[in-house]
C-alpha cells in the first residue's frame, strides 16, 4: 500500500521532510497503528529526475510515529546511487511503509533484499583503524595471556588485567568523549574475535561492557555518563550486571530485592541478594535491579522494577567467595548482598519503575558479539587441530588423509564461515543510522553460534582423540569454556521462544485480517489462498527477485538463493497456517515454535552467507571460490533441514512425533524416574 | 468300540473308587470342561464337599497348629502311608479347602507339593484314543482344581509344576493345557495395574491412612502429617475420652492454591468418601473450594525478561485444534487438603482444620463449612465368608441324600 504525500523539499543535501497522512497507515491490508519502526521507500518524480529516481527507488530507514515528519538522511540517498540535486522541484514522494528487520519481513513473505543486500561494508578508514587495534591485541593475547594458568588458578592475574586496560579493551564501545574507544558494533565484533581466545577474559570483558555498563550507556543521562563512564572506560572501575536472584532466572516477578525511598526522599535503601554475578568480586560499579513502589496513573501503588547504579563505596555491599565453575574458571562469579545500601536518587537509570525495559534492552543488545567471538575461537581451533592432523601418522597415513577427519574440518570451516557471516551482517545492520532494532537477529546469531561452537570444539577434541581429553592440551578447556555459551545471556531455549514469538507477533499483525476473513468463511480469500497453494504446488517458480538480471546475488550462488527463496515462501505459508490453527495460543506450542525458530535461524544464516559470498566474489576477495563452496554447502544442508522442519509443522504430518514426545515426557516426569523394566527382569 | 468300552470301564472305575454316584463324574466333567474352556465365575473355586457327605481327611487337617510345616507334614504322612496313594483326590480336595486356614494359599511350593501327591505315570495316556477322551477324568479334574485355586490366588506356576503335571498326566492332558494358559496370561496381567496396592496392608490405622492418602493424592511433593495418634485420655471428671487417629495430606501446590483462595467464599470440609484397597474400605475427607471460587489470574506484561509470555493478537485457537473440551469434564472446586480420621465427627475434623492453620494461616479468615454425610455403607457383607462359615457348620453333620447335594451345588453356584 502506498501513501502519497507531497514534500516541500528544503535543503536536499542534508534532509528531506515529508509528512505521512494523518490516520492509520495501511499495510498489506492490515491496520498498523501506534508507534512503528518504518522503512520508507522513496520514489521521486520530478521533471528532471523522474527517469533515474523512478527506476531505482531509494531506500531509507527511520523511526516515526504517525504524523511525524520523517527524516531521510542525504547520505543514504547518495548511497542509493542518487545524488540529490538542489533544483529538484515538486518532489512527490511515494512512501511505502514497511516494518523493519529481517524476521518481520521474511515471516510475512516479503522482499527483504534491501535489508541484507549488499553485505554491509565498512569504509577504508574504519578498516585501517580496526586493523591498527587488532594487531596489538592479538600480540597481547598470544604472548602475555597464559590461559592455562588462568584456568588452573581460577584467577586472571593483575598484570594481565592491567594489560587489557592499557589496550583500552574495557571501554570498547564507550564514546571517545568519555575516554573509550568509541567502536562501532562491527569493530567491537572484530575485537571480540580475539578476546574470545581466552574464555575467562572474554566473559570478564563482556560482563563489564556488554551488560555491566550498558545500562548507563543506553539509558543513563548525561550526568551519569559523565560521572561513571570515564573511569569505566579506563578500566579503573569494573562494572557488573546484577539481575539474577536465587529465586529468579528469567522470571522478573520473582525478583525480591527491594529499594525503598528514604524519608527525606533523597535516597533509596537497597536490600537483597543477587547470585551468579559475573565480576561480582571485582566490580566497583553495579547495575542493580530491584523492586520499588511506584504510584500508578490511577493512584494505586504497584511494585515495579527499577534499575540503579550502585557503587561499592555506597556501603553495605558484600560479596561471597568466587563460585567454582566448570568452565570460564578465571572469570569472577559470586554472590552479592546489599544491606541497607544507600543509593542517591540521581542514580536511577531511566525512570523509576522502568527497570524492566532497561534490563530487556541491555540483554538484547549484548548478544550479537557472541557470533564473532565463537568464530574467532573456532578459527584458532582449526589451526591447532589441522597442525596435529597433518603431522600425526597412523597406518603410514597422515590423519588428514582420512575422510572422517576431513569431514570434521569441513564442518568446522563451514560453521565458522556461517557464524562470521551472521555476526558481521547483524553488526553491520546495527551500525546503520537510526538505531535499528536487531534484537531478534542478535538472538539468532547467539543461538546458532553457541551451538556451533560447542559442536566444533567437540569435533576438534575428537580429532586429537585421547590427547584432546588431557589437560596438557587446551581442547578440554575450550570445551568446558564453550559450554556456557548455550546457557548465559538467555538460554538457547528461551531465545528460540523469543525469536519465534517475535516473528509470530509481527506476522500475526499483518495476517490477522486475512485469517479472520477466512474463518468467517469468506470465499474470495479462501479461493485466493487455494489458488496460491495450487499454483505453488504445480511448480510455479517462486521468485523473490534476488537472482536474475536485476538480482543482487552472484550467479554462482543462484542455486542456493533459489533454495532460500523457496524455503522463505513456504515458511510464510506455514506461519500463516500456524496462526490459523493456534491463534494467540501458539505461545503454548513450544515444540512448533522451536521449529519456527530453527527455520528462521537457518533462513537468516542462509541469507547472510549468500550475501557475504556474493560480495566476496563480486569484489574479488581472496579465496572467494572457497567461500562460494562453503556457502553452497551450508545452504543446501540448511535447505533440507528446513524442508523437513516445514513438513513437521504441517498438521497430520507423519514426521511430527510431538504427541509421543509429550506423552513420554509426561510419564517420565510423573514418576520422576526412568520406569522401563530392566532388560534382565522376568515376570515368571 | 474299544474306546467306548474303556470309557465305561473308566466310569465304573471312578464310581468304584469314590463313594460318589455315577452321575457325579458327568457333572464334574462338564464342569471341568467349562473350567478349561471358559473363564471361571468370580469368587474362589468351588471345592467345598457336599454338605451331606463325609469329608474324609478333614480331621487330619483339623489341627491346633496351623502353618506351612504342619500342612506339609500332613501331605508327607499321606504319601508315606501307602504306595498306591489310595484316596489321594479326597486328600487333595480337603487340603485345598484347608489351605487358607493354614495361610499357605499363596505358596507355590505347597501347590507343587499337592500336585506331587498324585501317583506318577499311571494316568498318562498310552494311545491317542486315550488322549482324545478324558483319561482318568477325576484325577485330571482334581489337578485342574488345584490350578484353579492357584489362579484365584494369583500364584504363577513354575517349571516344577509343569514337570509334575507332565509326569502325572502327560503332555496332552487338560491340566497341562490349563497350566499353559495360565502361563500365557499371568505374566501379561502381572503389571497391568499401574497403581498396585501393597501386598500386605498394615493393620495400624495411621500407617494405613498414610498409604491411602499418598495413593489418592498422587503428588510426590505432598506431605503426610499425623495430627493425632489413637489414644484414650482420662479426663479430670473421670470420663474416658477416646481420641481416634487423624492423618492429613497436603502438597505445596495445594498450600499455595489455598493461600490464593478468595476470602469471600467459604471452604468446605466434605466427606466421607470411600476408598477401597483390595477388601478393605476406608473413608477420607477433603477440604475444598466451591466450583468457580477461583481468583482471576492476571498476567503481568513485565514478567519475562527474555520472551513474550503472550501474543498481542486477536486470533483465537482454531476449533479443530481445541482438544480441551471433554463431556466428562465437570468443573469442580479445588481440593486443598485431605485427611483420614477414625471418627468423622465435627470435633475431629475441626481439629484437623485447626492443625492445618499452622501451615495455612489464611484458614483463620475463612469460613469453614462442614458438609458431612453419614457416608456410604457396605450394602452387604461379602457372601463368601458367611457361606464358608455356614458350610463349616454343615460339614460337621452327616447326610447321604445325593439329590440334596446336587441342589446345594446348584444353589451355591447361583449364589456366586
Amino acid at each position: 500500500m502506498t501513501i502519497f504525500s507531497s514534500v516541500s523539499h528544503k535543503t536536499m543535501l542534508e534532509k528531506i521532510y515529508c509528512t505521512l497522512f494523518q490516520g492509520a497507515i495501511s499495510f498489506n491490508g492490515a491496520l498498523v497503528g501506534g508507534r512503528v519502526p518504518l522503512i520508507v521507500r522513496l520514489e521521486g518524480f520530478s521533471s528532471d529526475l523522474t527517469s533515474t529516481v523512478h527506476n531505482s527507488p531509494v531506500y531509507c530507514r527511520c523511526r516515526a510515529e504517525l504524523g511525524d515528519p520523517i527524516m531521510l538522511w542525504a547520505g543514504v540517498l547518495e548511497a542509493g546511487g542518487r545524488s540529490a540535486s538542489a533544483d529538484m522541484k515538486d518532489f512527490i514522494v511515494n512512501v511505502e511503509v514497511r516494518t523493519q528487520g529481517f524476521v518481520l519481513l521474511c515471516s510475512c513473505d516479503l522482499h527483504f533484499q534491501e535489508e541484507v543486500f549488499p553485505y554491509p561494508e565498512i569504509s577504508n578508514e574504519e578498516l585501517e583503524e580496526i586493523n591498527q587495534l587488532v594487531g596489538p591485541v592479538e600480540k597481547f593475547f598470544s604472548e602475555e595471556v597464559d590461559s592455562k594458568a588462568i584456568d588452573q588458578s581460577a584467577k586472571i592475574p593483575p598484570e594481565t588485567l592491567k594489560g587489557l586496560k592499557d589496550l583500552g579493551l574495557f571501554g570498547m564501545q564507550i564514546p571517545e568523549e568519555y575516554g573509550g574507544l568509541g567502536l562501532s558494533n562491527t569493530m567491537y565484533a572484530r575485537l571480540g574475535e580475539i578476546t574470545s581466545l581466552d574464555g575467562a577474559i572474554a566473559v570478564t570483558l563482556a560482563a563489564h561492557q556488554a551488560i555491566g555498563l550498558k545500562g548507563i550507556l543506553i539509558a543513563g543521562n548525561d550526568q551519569q555518563k559523565a560521572k561513571y563512564l570515564p573511569k569505566l572506560a579506563s578500566g579503573e572501575h569494573i562494572a557488573a550486571f546484577c539481575l539474577t536472584e536465587p529465586g529468579s532466572g528469567s522470571d522478573a516477578a520473582s525478583i525480591k530485592s527491594r529499594a525503598t525511598l528514604s524519608e527525606d526522599g533523597k535516597h533509596y535503601i537497597l536490600n537483597g541478594s543477587k547470585i551468579w554475578i559475573s565480576n561480582g568480586g571485582l566490580a566497583e560499579i553495579f547495575t542493580v535491579f530491584a523492586r520499588t513502589e511506584v504510584v500508578d496513573k490511577d493512584g494505586t501503588t504497584k511494585d515495579k522494577i527499577t534499575a540503579f547504579i550502585v557503587e561499592r563505596a555506597f556501603g553495605g555491599v558484600t560479596h561471597g567467595k568466587p563460585e567454582d565453575k566448570l568452565g570460564i574458571r578465571g572469570s569472577n562469579t559470586c554472590e552479592l548482598h546489599f544491606e541497607n545500601t544507600k543509593i542517591p536518587i540521581e542514580n536511577v537509570i531511566g525512570e523509576v519503575g522502568g527497570g524492566f525495559k532497561v534490563a530487556m534492552n541491555i540483554l538484547n543488545s549484548g548478544r550479537f558479539s557472541m557470533g564473532s567471538a565463537s568464530a574467532g575461537m573456532i578459527k584458532k581451533l582449526i589451526e591447532m587441530s589441522a597442525e596435529y592432523a597433518c603431522t600425526r601418522k597412523q597406518f603410514n597415513k597422515k590423519l588428514s588423509d582420512f575422510e572422517l577427519i576431513q569431514e570434521k574440518f569441513a564442518l568446522m570451516a563451514q560453521k565458522a564461515y556461517v557464524m562470521e557471516s551472521m555476526a558481521y551482517l547483524t553488526a553491520g545492520m546495527m551500525d546503520r543510522p537510526g538505531f535499528p532494532d536487531c534484537s531478534v537477529e542478535a538472538a539468532m546469531v547467539k543461538v546458532f553460534s553457541s551451538e556451533g561452537a560447542w559442536q566444533c570444539v567437540s569435533e576438534a577434541l575428537q580429532i586429537l582423540g585421547g590427547l584432546g581429553y588431557m589437560k596438557d592440551y587446551p581442547y578440554e578447556r575450550y570445551l568446558r569454556d564453550s559450554r556456557i555459551l548455550l546457557i548465559f545471556e538467555g538460554t538457547n531455549e528461551i531465545l528460540r521462544m523469543y525469536i519465534a514469538l517475535t516473528g509470530m507477533q509481527h506476522a500475526g499483525k499483518i495476517l490477522t485480517g486475512k485469517i479472520k476473513e477466512l474463518k468467517k468463511g469468506s470465499l474470495s480469500v479462501a479461493f485466493e489462498m487455494i489458488g496460491k497453494r495450487l499454483g505453488s504446488s504445480l511448480g510455479r517458480k517462486i521468485n523473490l527477485g534476488l537472482t536474475g538480471k536485476d538480482g543482487v546475488v552472484h550467479p554462482s550462488l543462484e542455486e542456493s538463493t533459489k533454495k532460500l527463496e523457496e524455503n522463505t515462501y513456504y515458511f510464510g505459508s506455514t506461519v500463516e497456517s500456524l496462526l490459523y490453527r493456534f491463534g494467540k495460543t501458539v505461545v503454548d506450542e513450544q515444540l512448533a515454535l522451536k521449529r519456527v525458530a530453527d527455520i528462521l535461524i537457518n533462513l537468516y544464516a542462509m541469507t547472510a552467507v549468500i550475501s557475504r559470498a556474493s560480495r566476496s566474489i563480486s569484489i574479488g576477495l581472496r579465496n572467494h571460490d572457497h567461500e562460494v563452496l562453503l556457502a553452497n554447502l551450508f545452504c543446501s544442508e540448511a535447505y533440507h533441514k528446513n524442508c523437513f522442519m516445514l513438513a513437521q509443522l504441517g498438521k497430520y504430518s507423519p514426521a511430527n512425533q510431538d504427541d509421543s514426545i509429550k506423552k513420554i515426557a509426561k510419564h517420565v516426569l510423573e514418576s520422576r524416574a526412568y520406569t522401563c523394566s530392566h532388560p534382565l527382569d522376568r515376570t515368571f | 468300540m474299544k474306546s467306548l468300552r474303556l470309557l465305561v470301564a473308566a466310569h465304573r472305575l471312578c464310581a468304584g473308587l469314590r463313594h460318589l454316584p455315577a452321575v457325579e463324574p458327568h457333572v464334574a466333567r462338564s464342569q471341568l470342561l467349562r473350567a478349561v474352556h471358559t473363564s471361571s465365575s468370580p469368587g474362589p473355586p468351588v471345592n467345598t464337599p457336599p454338605s451331606n457327605t463325609v469329608a474324609p481327611f478333614d480331621d487330619a487337617f483339623a489341627k491346633d497348629q496351623r502353618d506351612k510345616a504342619s500342612f506339609i507334614q500332613v501331605l508327607d504322612l499321606f504319601c508315606g502311608r501307602d504306595v498306591r496313594r489310595r484316596g489321594h483326590i479326597e486328600l487333595i480336595e480337603a487340603a485345598l479347602r484347608w489351605m487358607p486356614q493354614f495361610g499357605v494359599e499363596k505358596d507355590l511350593e505347597v501347590y507343587n507339593k499337592l500336585l506331587d501327591v498324585f501317583p506318577k505315570e499311571v494316568f498318562v495316556p498310552r494311545n491317542f484314543i486315550q488322549t482324545l477322551f478324558l483319561h482318568y477324568p477325576r484325577q485330571q479334574e482334581c489337578a485342574v482344581r488345584i490350578l484353579d485355586q492357584m489362579e484365584f490366588y494369583g500364584v504363577t506356576p513354575n517349571k516344577h509344576t509343569y514337570f509334575l503335571l507332565v509326569q502325572t498326566f502327560g503332555k496332552l492332558s487338560h491340566p497341562v493345557k490349563k497350566y499353559q494358559r495360565m502361563l500365557y496370561w499371568f505374566p501379561r496381567f502381572k503389571h497391568t495395574n499401574p497403581y498396585p496396592v501393597p501386598l500386605d496392608l498394615q493393620a495400624d490405622p495411621v500407617a494405613l491412612s498414610r498409604v491411602c492418602l499418598e495413593r489418592i493424592a498422587a503428588d510426590r511433593d505432598a506431605r503426610v502429617t499425623v495430627y493425632q495418634l489413637p489414644c484414650t485420655e482420662v479426663c479430670d471428671d473421670g470420663t474416658v475420652q477416646e481420641h481416634s487417629h487423624l492423618v492429613g495430606i497436603q502438597s505445596p501446590d495445594q498450600i499455595s492454591l489455598l493461600a490464593e483462595h478468595d476470602t469471600k467464599y467459604p471452604v468446605i470440609v466434605e466427606g466421607p468418601f470411600p476408598l477401597w484397597l483390595k477388601k478393605t474400605c476406608v473413608q477420607y475427607y477433603v477440604l475444598r473450594a466451591e466450583p468457580g471460587a477461583k481468583k482471576k489470574e492476571e498476567m503481568d506484561p513485565e514478567r519475562s525478561l527474555y520472551y513474550p509470555l503472550s501474543l498481542d493478537l486477536d486470533l483465537e485457537r482454531d476449533l479443530a485444534e481445541d482438544f480441551t473440551f471433554d463431556v466428562d469434564e465437570v468443573e469442580e472446586g479445588q481440593v486443598y487438603a485431605m485427611c483420614m480420621a477414625g471418627s468423622g465427627d465435627e470435633r475431629t475434623l475441626g481439629k484437623w482444620i485447626n492443625c492445618l492453620q499452622e501451615s495455612n494461616p489464611i484458614l483463620g479468615q475463612l469460613p469453614v463449612l462442614f458438609r458431612l454425610t453419614s457416608g456410604p455403607r457396605e450394602v452387604s457383607l461379602p457372601v463368601q465368608e458367611e457361606d464358608g462359615e455356614s458350610h463349616k457348620k454343615e460339614e460337621a453333620r452327616e447326610s447321604s441324600a445325593e439329590e440334596d447335594e446336587e441342589e446345594t451345588r446348584q444353589n451355591r453356584r447361583m449364589e456366586q
